[in-house]
């Protein structure tokens, strides 16, 4: 299985996409992840990819391999689509960063109803108010757990919903592990909710 | 810095580590008692993870304070008989060479080795060279792992190569490798021997051209040994590959199609065999410097053309090529010189897919159909600007506005840190960025060859330190009238905040002398020194104004706390942020704030009346405060600009 991870600097990718690796490994995957990033740059575009199985080959994976897109933000789901299989799942926090740039007029940014309907052409699309969900769980940091816990809920991974959960609390700060938790539970309930 | 407990786990464990993880990893479990590396991405987490837990273990960790210090210190330990190594990204190996080409020469007592991690793509570098010729140049053996497990194991090896041979050897990974994580099975740590010994040999040791000129032979002794004990480097390997499956069976297995991969692109290899359904003979190839040559003999048995795939430049390529034609084998070689794989940029399964498609009529990448084509037309970049809060930002504002009014014009020439993202709009603030240290050097060069603009030097604290202080007493001794900005945090901030000399702790968290730039750069011979806070942008105007005039070389020292480390200290204390209003009413949507600062905590509603938003990411620096010509931000507090840091002296 190949999943990939995407948002921009800040979002957790990287500990989004370890908290799943260290999950499959506890399910007794093998597991690679492919990442890599330049300079420390906030609000820059992050990408990795996670590949357990026998898929865990090498750390990038082939084009229209993808089959799970999780994705911190709009245009970064839109960045990554070509790796995508037709059909993947594609989890989406619906909540765009639009850098000064593009308020400068320097780059363009496309309106957001473009963007979920470019995705959701080819591709499963749920869409989750994951940013929204964090800062009602406590803090706007867990919009990552949020939408792990979507993911847990599509019953797409081979990873069972406790391995997951608890491999989120054990990887989270101690006096976050309550709040984490409520977070991973509305990402779940939210994606049952879009299901209905 | 914090203890990674991951590299402290038992043999037989079975963990999830960066490259960069691995390879520290792979140092504990040699021993080494000497590490020594600069910060450089991609490879700066090796020491910042050995660094915490030095002492623990009875190792010495240090991020000197630059390259070829830190090889020297590596070298110095190697001949006192202590295994050492050495760490760097690909740029740092061009300052090490003169010290490495020598220390060949001389041999060592105990392993020395050199992790270089090159940057195919340039993810975060100003070249993309291929570090491997420096092997080829200086006659040190060079390994190449696949992934973690083999990072961590051959790290560990190349020591053993090391001194074996009494030689220094290379580990070359890719950025790709140091980020990525792998599962790595552990082995067992060795305790850290420094019981250094240094035994007086002045024929070995003291490389003047007559003693130079007799070791040369033993080094070349050395070289052809490595070739031999590669023979049977247990990380190279054959595999057959019959129809996608790999195959033990060597009968009736057969094929005229060999493909020779280095380093983490072998695995792409494999993929794309398997999807292709293509049969080869594949040798996956740990020891491209020196070449293997029974093995390569062996190898090319029955093959007609072998596709050599390796990342940057075509290393393997030609010493393939030239051990074929000297064999006489009669063999066609594909790779980068006749363009079946990209000389430029990095490879990922697609493209070693696209270079087996074209010598085989078979099919790997799917096709982008029109769906995802049409997207990618509407991908934008994002541009990559300074923190919310930076004091670099409030630097470059004040030389900018400094120069505009002066209306003299003026050429910047940048350094590398984080202030070179500088170079972005809407900040502009940088002409030129080349390597560590060359922006005082270069402004001498152009105040000397007649540019009449006002020539000025910007570069960070670390960067000063690493190299900018000899070219700075170069202008002093050449009068060139230029004028230096120090971007002073007193942290190496770009690459994760490294300790330097001016931070008062070193990598260990031992407390250390907090050097004053001003006593070195007073000792340097200039008497033209300012220190100012960054966020004094007016004060900072006036000076940059009047030092336009002044001849022969001056210096601003700008001082401001890195924001993200600012930001840490507060969540500790539990002090909030005090963020940046703006009052509607009074804001005329003119965007000045954000033409002038481009601050990534600026936010913008639309609709009717058009205003500016501050995003939760604010800082609370009052840099947009003060550009404002509306009076339409303002931060509730009695002190608008944060000074905090360290003393403002005036200055003579």
């Amino acid at each position: 299985m190949n999943i990939i991870i995407c948002g921009v600097g800040g979002n957790g990718v990287i500990l989004t996409t370890r908290i799943l690796a260290q999950a499959a490994m506890k399910e007794g995957f093998n597991v690679r992840i492919g990442a890599s990033h330049g300079l420390a740059i906030r609000g820059g575009t992050v990408v990795s990819y996670l590949r357990i199985g026998s898929d865990a080959k090498g750390v990038i994976m082939p084009q229209r391999s993808g089959d799970i897109l999780l994705a911190f933000e709009p245009l970064e789901a839109l960045r990554q689509m070509k790796l995508l299989k037709d059909n993947a799942k594609v989890l989406l926090n619906n909540d765009p960063y639009i850098g000064v740039d593009a308020h400068l007029g320097l780059s363009d940014y496309p309106e957001l109803d473009e963007i979920i309907s470019r995705l959701s052409e080819t591709q499963e699309l749920v869409e989750i108010e994951a940013s929204k969900l964090a800062i009602k769980a406590g803090s706007q940091v867990m919009t990552n757990v949020v939408m792990l816990g979507s993911l847990a809920s599509s019953e797409e991974l081979p990873i069972k919903r406790d391995t997951l959960l608890n491999t989120v609390l054990d990887m989270v700060p101690p006096q976050t592990v309550e709040s984490n938790k409520r977070a991973f539970e509305y990402g779940e309930q939210a994606f049952h909710e879009k299901q209905n | 810095m914090k203890v990674n407990k991951n590299l402290l786990r038992n043999a037989g464990e079975r963990v999830l580590l960066t490259g960069n993880e691995a390879i520290a990893r792979g140092i504990i479990e040699a021993g080494a008692g000497i590490t020594t590396a600069f910060p450089g991405t991609p490879s700066t987490q090796i020491l910042d993870n050995l660094g915490p837990i030095a002492q623990q273990l009875g190792f010495h960790a240090e991020h000197s304070v630059n390259e070829a210090v830190a090889f020297e210190v590596a070298a110095g330990a190697a001949l006192a008989g202590v295994r050492s190594v050495m760490v760097t990204k690909m740029l740092g190996v061009n300052l090490i060479a003169d010290p490495l080409l020598v220390i060949a020469i001389t041999g060592v007592n105990a392993g020395l080795v050199v992790v270089t991690a090159d940057d195919p793509g340039q993810h975060s570098s100003q070249n993309a060279e291929d570090t491997r010729y420096f092997g080829m140049l200086g006659k040190i053996p060079v390994l190449e792992p696949m992934d973690g497990q083999e990072a961590k194991d051959m790290t560990k090896y190349a020591f053993e190569l090391s001194e074996e041979l009494q030689l220094p050897v290379f580990v070359r990974i890719t950025s790709r490798i140091c980020h990525s994580y792998f599962d790595v099975t552990f082995g067992e740590i060795t305790p850290p021997k420094r019981e250094g010994h240094f035994e007086k040999d002045p024929k070995r040791y003291v490389m003047v051209s007559t003693l130079s000129r007799a070791r040369q032979p033993i080094l070349t002794e050395k070289i052809n040994r490595a070739a031999v004990i590669n023979e049977t480097n247990p990380w190279n390997k054959v595999i057959l590959i019959d129809k996608g499956e790999i195959t033990t069976k060597t009968n009736p297995f057969k094929t005229e199609f060999g493909i020779i991969a280095s380093g983490l692109t072998y695995p792409y290899v494999e993929e794309v065999l398997e999807k292709t359904k293509v049969s080869a003979k594949v040798l996956k190839l740990a020891t491209t410097y020196p070449l293997p040559k029974q093995l390569l003999n062996d190898y090319f048995e029955g093959l007609e053309k072998v596709l050599i795939i390796e990342e940057c430049e075509p290393v393997t390529e030609m010493q393939v090529r030239a051990f074929a034609q000297r064999e006489g084998i009669e063999v066609i070689i594909h790779g980068k010189e006749d363009q079946i794989m990209p000389r430029i940029g990095e490879l990922n399964p697609d493209l070693v897919g696209g270079g087996i498609e074209k010598l085989f009529k078979v099919k790997f990448s799917e096709e982008l159909t029109k769906p995802y084509l049409e997207v990618e037309e509407m991908l934008t970049k994002r541009v990559p600007a300074l923190c919310a809060g930076c004091p670099h930002r409030a630097t470059y504002y004040s030389i900018k506005e400094a120069l505009r009014k002066s209306k003299k014009g003026g050429v910047i020439l940048g350094d590398r840190g984080c202030y070179n993202q500088g170079v972005h709009e809407p900040i502009a603030g940088i002409d030129t960025c080349i390597c560590m240290g060359a922006s005082i050097a270069m402004a001498s060069g152009m105040y000397q060859s007649g540019v009449k603009e006002p020539i000025l030097a910007v570069i960070g604290d670390g960067t000063f330190l690493h190299s900018g202080i000899p070219s700075l007493l170069n202008a002093v001794q050449h009068k060139s009238k230029i004028t230096v900005i120090i971007f002073d945090n007193s942290i190496t901030g770009m690459t994760g905040h490294q300790p330097n000399a001016c931070t008062g702790r070193n990598l260990m968290g031992e407390p250390t002398p907090e050097v004053d730039l001003v006593n070195i750069v007073n000792g340097l011979g200039i008497e033209n020194i300012k220190v100012i806070e960054s966020f004094q942008t007016e004060l900072l105007q006036d000076t940059i104004t009047r030092h336009l005039e002044d001849d022969g070389p001056k210096v601003i020292i700008s001082r401001g706390e890195c924001a993200i480390l600012a930001g840490r200290e507060r969540r500790i204390t539990n002090e909030k942020v005090i963020r940046a209003r703006v009052t509607v009413e009074n804001c005329t949507g003119c965007k000045i704030c954000m033409k002038k600062l481009g601050c990534p905590a600026f936010g913008w509603s639309s609709g009717e009346n058009e205003h500016l938003l501050i995003l939760p990411n604010c800082n609370g620096c009052g840099l947009c405060v003060q550009v404002c010509p509306q009076l339409a931000i303002s931060i509730p507090r009695e002190i608008q600009i944060p000074l905090k840091t360290k003393q403002v002296v005036a200055g003579k």
